[in-house]
C-alpha cells in the first residue's frame, strides 16, 4: 500500500474520531447554554432577593430542597504564590450536577474584577451534607483535575478538601 | 442519542470501571484462564520443564520491564502529558460517553501504528522481539516485555492528548487496549463467528501475529480491532498451523538472556556494519535491513 494512502486513511480516522467527540461536546454545550439561562437569572436574583429566588427555584420541577440550597454565590480566600485574595464562585445546577464557575476576583485591597466564568468545581454527588467531586487546581501554571470532598458546616459554609499525591488543602467556602 | 453520548460522567465512576476492567481482570479472567491452559497442557502431555521455565521467564521480564519504566520516570511521562494537555491541545473534552469511546478507539489506533513501528524499525524490534521470542503461546506470553517497550507508546499517545483528551483517560485507555490484548494469547479458543472475526482482533488473528511462518511475518498488528489491519493492508487470516517464535530462535529460558537478547543482537549488528551512517540506519531501518556491499 502506498505511503500516501496510509497517511490519508490515518488522517481520516483521526478526524472522524476526534471530530465526532468535539462535535458532540459542542452540540451538548449549546443545549446546556440554552437550558441554563433561567437558572442564571434566578442566581442573579439571589444576590439581591434571596427569598424570592428560593421561591423561584422551588417552582421548577427538578428542585430538590435537600441539596439545591447549595446553588448561589460562594466566596473563598486564597493565599498562594499565584493569587492572594478572594474568589467568588457561582454554583449552578446543570443536568443534575452542581458546577461552580468563577464569578469575581477580589485582591488583598478589596478591589474586585469580574472573572471569565471558568468551570472550576464539579460536584458529582451531594446528599445535602457531604459531597464528592472534581476540583481544578492550578499549580505552577498547570491545571490538574483532582478528586475533592465537600463537607457542609452549616447552610452558609462548607469545607472543600483534597489530597493529590501529598498536595493537600482544606478550603472554607462561605455564602455571599 | 447525543444527549446520552454527551451525558457528563463522574471521574470516580469512570475510574472505578477502568479499575474493574484493567486491574481486576488479572484476578477474574487472566489467572484462571492461565490455570486452565496449564491443565490443558497437562492433558495433552505438553506440560514440560521448558514450558514452565518459559512462563516463569515471562513473569520475570514483566517485573524487569516495570522496574525500568519506574526508573525512567512514569511520573515524568505523566507530567509531559499534562504539559501538552495544558499548552498545546485543542479545547479540553468533557468526560462523557463519546469522549471515552473515541479515546479508547484512538488509543487502539495509536497502538496499531506503534506496534507496526516496533516491528518495522531496528530499535523497535530490538525491544519487541522479546515478546515474540517464546516458542509457546499462552497468557503468560502477554507479560513477556522488552526493556524499552513503553517508549514508543508515548510518541503515539501525545497526539491524542493534543486532541483535547484528558491524559489520565488516555493512559487508562492504553492500559485497556493492553489488557484486551492479553486475553488473546491463548490456543484454547479457536475462531469466533465471522462478524466478530471481521471486526475484532481475536486469539486466531493474534496467533498469526506470533507466527514465524513466512506468510505470517509482520501481520495483524491490531489491539482491539482488526479492521485497522484490513484498512492498512497488514491482515492475514489463520490458515496454516502456526509455528510460534522468531525467525532466529533464542533457545533459552534464562530471563536475563530473554530480556536483553534483542538489544545485544542489535548491538552486534551495529558493530558489524561499516560507517556511522549505516550504524544509524540499522536503528531506523527494518530489522532485516543490511547495507549494500
Amino acid at each position: 500500500m502506498k505511503n500516501s494512502t496510509l497517511l490519508f486513511r490515518s488522517l481520516a480516522v483521526i478526524l472522524l474520531l476526534g471530530g465526532s467527540a468535539h462535535l458532540v461536546s459542542y452540540a451538548s454545550e449549546q443545549t446546556v447554554d440554552n437550558t441554563i439561562s433561567p437558572v442564571d437569572e434566578s442566581i442573579e436574583l439571589q444576590t439581591s432577593k434571596s427569598e424570592e429566588n428560593t421561591l423561584l427555584l422551588k417552582d421548577t420541577s427538578d428542585y430538590n430542597e435537600e441539596t439545591d440550597y447549595i446553588i448561589g454565590n460562594w466566596k473563598t480566600m486564597y493565599n498562594s504564590k499565584d493569587f492572594k485574595g478572594a474568589i467568588v464562585f457561582i454554583i449552578k445546577k446543570e443536568k443534575g450536577v452542581f458546577n461552580a464557575y468563577t464569578h469575581a476576583y477580589e485582591d488583598e485591597n478589596g478591589d474586585s474584577e469580574k472573572a471569565k466564568g471558568h468551570k472550576i468545581l464539579m460536584i458529582k454527588s451531594f446528599d445535602g451534607y457531604k459531597g464528592k467531586g472534581i476540583y481544578k487546581v492550578t499549580y505552577e501554571k498547570q491545571t490538574y483535575d483532582i478528586e475533592c470532598e465537600i463537607d457542609m458546616v452549616d447552610e452558609n459554609t462548607f469545607k472543600l478538601s483534597y489530597d493529590y499525591y501529598g498536595y493537600s488543602d482544606v478550603e472554607t467556602w462561605k455564602r455571599q | 442519542m447525543i444527549e446520552f453520548l454527551s451525558k457528563e460522567l463522574s471521574w470516580i465512576d469512570v475510574d472505578y470501571w477502568f479499575y474493574v476492567f484493567n486491574d481486576l481482570s488479572l484476578i477474574y479472567i487472566i489467572v484462571p484462564f492461565f490455570v486452565l491452559e496449564l491443565i490443558r497442557y497437562a492433558w495433552q502431555k505438553r506440560l514440560n520443564t521448558n514450558l514452565v521455565l518459559d512462563s516463569l521467564a515471562n513473569i520475570i521480564t514483566f517485573g524487569a520491564f516495570l522496574t525500568i519504566e519506574f526508573l525512567l520516570g512514569l511520573l515524568a511521562v505523566t507530567k509531559l502529558y499534562f504539559w501538552v494537555y495544558n499548552h498545546i491541545s485543542l479545547p479540553h473534552l468533557e468526560l462523557n460517553w463519546i469522549t471515552i469511546i473515541t479515546c479508547v478507539l484512538l488509543a487502539d489506533f495509536a497502538y496499531y501504528w506503534e506496534h507496526r513501528m516496533m516491528h518495522r524499525i531496528g530499535i523497535g524490534w530490538a525491544t519487541h522481539t522479546v515478546h515474540h521470542s517464546s516458542p509457546h503461546f499462552n497468557m503468560s506470553v502477554a507479560y513477556r516485555f522488552g526493556p524499552l517497550d513503553a517508549i514508543m507508546p508515548i510518541i503515539f499517545s501525545l497526539p491524542i492528548v493534543m486532541l483535547g483528551y484528558d491524559p489520565i483517560l488516555v493512559l487508562l485507555s492504553e492500559v485497556f487496549v493492553q489488557v484486551f490484548q492479553t486475553l488473546l494469547h491463548t490456543e484454547i479458543i479457536g475462531k469466533f463467528i465471522k462478524p466478530v472475526e471481521f471486526i475484532f482482533n481475536t486469539p486466531s488473528h493474534h496467533r498469526v501475529h506470533h507466527g514465524s511462518n513466512r506468510q505470517y511475518w509482520d501481520k495483524n498488528y491490531g489491539g482491539i480491532l482488526i479492521i485497522w489491519d484490513r484498512m492498512f493492508g497488514t491482515f492475514e487470516p489463520e490458515i496454516e498451523t502456526v509455528r510460534y517464535g522468531i525467525s532466529e530462535p533464542l533457545h533459552s529460558t534464562n530471563p536475563v538472556k530473554v530480556f536483553f537478547h534483542g538489544i545485544t543482537r542489535l548491538a552486534k549488528k551495529i558493530g558489524s556494519v561499516e560507517g556511522f551512517k549505516n550504524k544509524f540506519l540499522v536503528l531506523i531501518k527494518p530489522p532485516d535491513w543490511m547495507p549494500k556491499e
